[in-house]
């Protein structure tokens, strides 16, 4: 299951940032490593919660700053959603 | 790059918006075979002049911003070569706000700005150099975090005189069509960013000259520009884009389309409710857009000298609540609006004033233009240019309608979509799910308006397209 979310997050953030998912490994910060500005940071975030059907909440936020960290927080929004 | 033969592209692009144009030049300096479709006679869309009893107007923008060094839109005008055929000044300030009771400016010097808000109101001093701190060095987590909030939920956080959130949203309300109740706060920040802290830039000559320079670049760099070539239809097969059909009936293939029109004329008439699908139809028929605009267009004798400063947009506030527009509109009557914008062109010749109305129909419009007009010219005479009306030569106005009828956009929007939180950065605007090969480009992609955020998103799709077409290969 992680593989498959890996793999999409990664080709959403490939798909807005600009870099090839290649460059995207699990350790990138968005912001410093794949030049992610505030609009980029939105676009990632809106495109993750409408394939992964999830709700990314505010305080959520400070927890993503690298791909491991979204793969991780999306991971754990979908077993919240599937034990709900 | 192969160059195909008759009528086949490596890409279209329907509308020479400045998005469109940009992306068109991007590609096809990329070796791609690109066709730009524009249904009026010349390129710009929003960005464009015109002439009238020998003065130049332009239609809606009339000055932009984010020229820095290391603004997007210097650097687009680089990458292309168009800063070597036009000359940029940049007018200082940039814009004024004028309330019965502040004068302040966006200066080119951020520190004088500041130092401005400050002096007007001391006792938000500390909360002014915070907000404006947030805005130069934007913290993408930040905004990221907030990205439910609107303008005015913001301005809130920061401060608290309501006067002074009044003067900073007019501005922003007035360059993004959208109250600051509704407009996102990470759109509202962009502006305030890159429209009035780096604003205030002018090509000589007026802003035609920017899509002239593009469309003309397109062609040297091989590309094909047709205009008064509307689109009837956009071909798609098996889900995936085939190409367009137009007005005329000519079928021009293409495996790739750029939408730059209105994204409900893109999606609900040129694709049709069979192909989006039910889900996405319900989405976008229930999307609000910006609002329009009722634009005043004068050109005064050479012996009027009561104009205010050439080149600044000043934004005049007869009360803080500047949002008072539908019972002025109701009542016919603009002498009592709240705020609205005047900028006299650098050649001191006229002046562009404007107010955001809502769509209302063509009739009323038809109806009433002449008496909202009238009173319209009383009021900038009496705030800000007396003796006005006495030295005007040559009077031009444009209503919602005007707006809709030589751009297409829905209800006559000037922002495209309003960007509430709500209708933000939404994928299938970009780049819709449900179809292969079709790309949206400008003001209607819920991520950038005005000239920097629509030169923004021209490049940004540019890249895109470029970067999966080398992954292909």
């Amino acid at each position: 299951m992680n593989e498959h979310i890996e793999q999409d997050i990664i080709t959403i953030i490939a798909d807005v940032s600009g870099f090839d998912a290649e460059e995207i490994t699990p350790e990138k910060n968005f912001f410093k490593d794949l030049e992610v500005d505030s609009i980029k940071a939105i676009e990632i975030t809106v495109a993750i919660e409408k394939k992964f059907k999830i709700s990314v909440r505010d305080e959520d936020v400070p927890k993503i700053t690298t791909v491991k960290e979204a793969v991780a927080l999306v991971n754990n929004l979908l077993n919240q959603k599937n034990y709900k | 790059m192969t160059k195909v033969d008759g009528n086949r592209y490596d890409a279209i692009i329907i509308g020479a918006g400045l998005s469109g144009l940009i992306c068109g030049c991007y590609l096809a300096q990329a070796g791609l075979k690109v066709l730009i479709t524009e249904q009026h006679i010349k390129p710009g869309g929003y960005c464009t002049s015109f002439e009238r009893k020998g003065f130049t107007f332009d239609a809606a923008a009339h000055s932009y911003g984010s020229h820095r060094k290391d603004g997007i839109v210097r650097k687009v005008f680089c990458d292309l070569g168009i800063d070597k055929r036009i000359k940029i000044t940049r007018y200082n300030p940039s814009d004024t706000v004028i309330s019965p009771d502040f004068k302040v400016s966006f200066w080119s010097d951020v520190r004088e700005t500041i130092t401005d808000f400050q002096e007007s109101f001391p006792e938000e001093a500390s909360n002014i150099e915070n907000f404006f701190s947030l805005l130069v060095n934007p913290e993408p987590a930040f905004f990221l975090r907030i990205r439910n909030w609107t303008l005015k939920n913001l301005l809130d956080a920061y401060f608290k005189d309501d006067r002074l959130k009044s003067l900073l949203s007019h501005p922003v309300y007035g360059n993004s069509g959208a109250s600051p109740s509704i407009l996102s706060a990470c759109m509202g920040a962009q502006i305030i960013t890159e429209f009035l802290l780096d604003g205030g830039y002018y090509p000589d000559g007026g802003m035609q000259t920017i899509p002239d320079a593009l469309a003309d670049m397109f062609r040297t760099s091989g590309g094909d520009l047709k205009f008064s070539c509307p689109v009837q239809k956009i071909k798609v097969k098996e889900n995936t884009i085939d190409g367009i059909v137009t007005s005329a009936g000519d079928y021009i293939q293409s495996r790739l389309v750029i939408s730059n029109c209105d994204a409900r004329q893109t999606f609900l008439e040129l694709l049709g409710r069979d192909i989006i699908g039910a889900d996405f139809f319900n989405v976008i028929t229930q999307m609000t857009p910006s609002l329009s605009a009722f634009i005043l267009y004068l050109g005064v004798d050479n012996h009027f000298h009561n104009l205010p400063k050439p080149g600044t947009s000043i934004w005049i506030q007869s009360q803080y609540n500047f949002e008072n527009v539908d019972s002025a509109v109701k009542k016919r009557d603009f002498s009592d609006i709240g705020g609205y914008l005047t900028h006299v062109s650098p050649d001191k010749k006229s002046l562009i004033s404007f107010i955001n109305v809502p769509f209302i129909n063509k009739k009323y419009w038809d109806d009433n233009r002449k008496q909202l007009s009238e009173s319209f010219i009383n009021k900038i005479e009496k705030d800000v240019a007396p003796g006005l009306s006495k030295h005007t030569v040559c009077e031009v106005v444009a209503t919602p309608q005007t707006l809709f009828r030589y751009t297409l956009n829905y209800k006559g929007a000037a922002f495209g979509w309003a960007v509430a939180p709500s209708q933000l950065a939404m994928p299938d605007f970009r780049k819709p799910s449900f179809i292969q090969g079709l790309y949206l480009t400008g003001h209607w992609t819920t991520r950038g308006l005005g000239i920097s955020g629509v030169v923004n998103v021209g490049y940004d799709t540019a890249k895109r397209i470029l970067r999966n077409r080398m992954k292909r290969n």
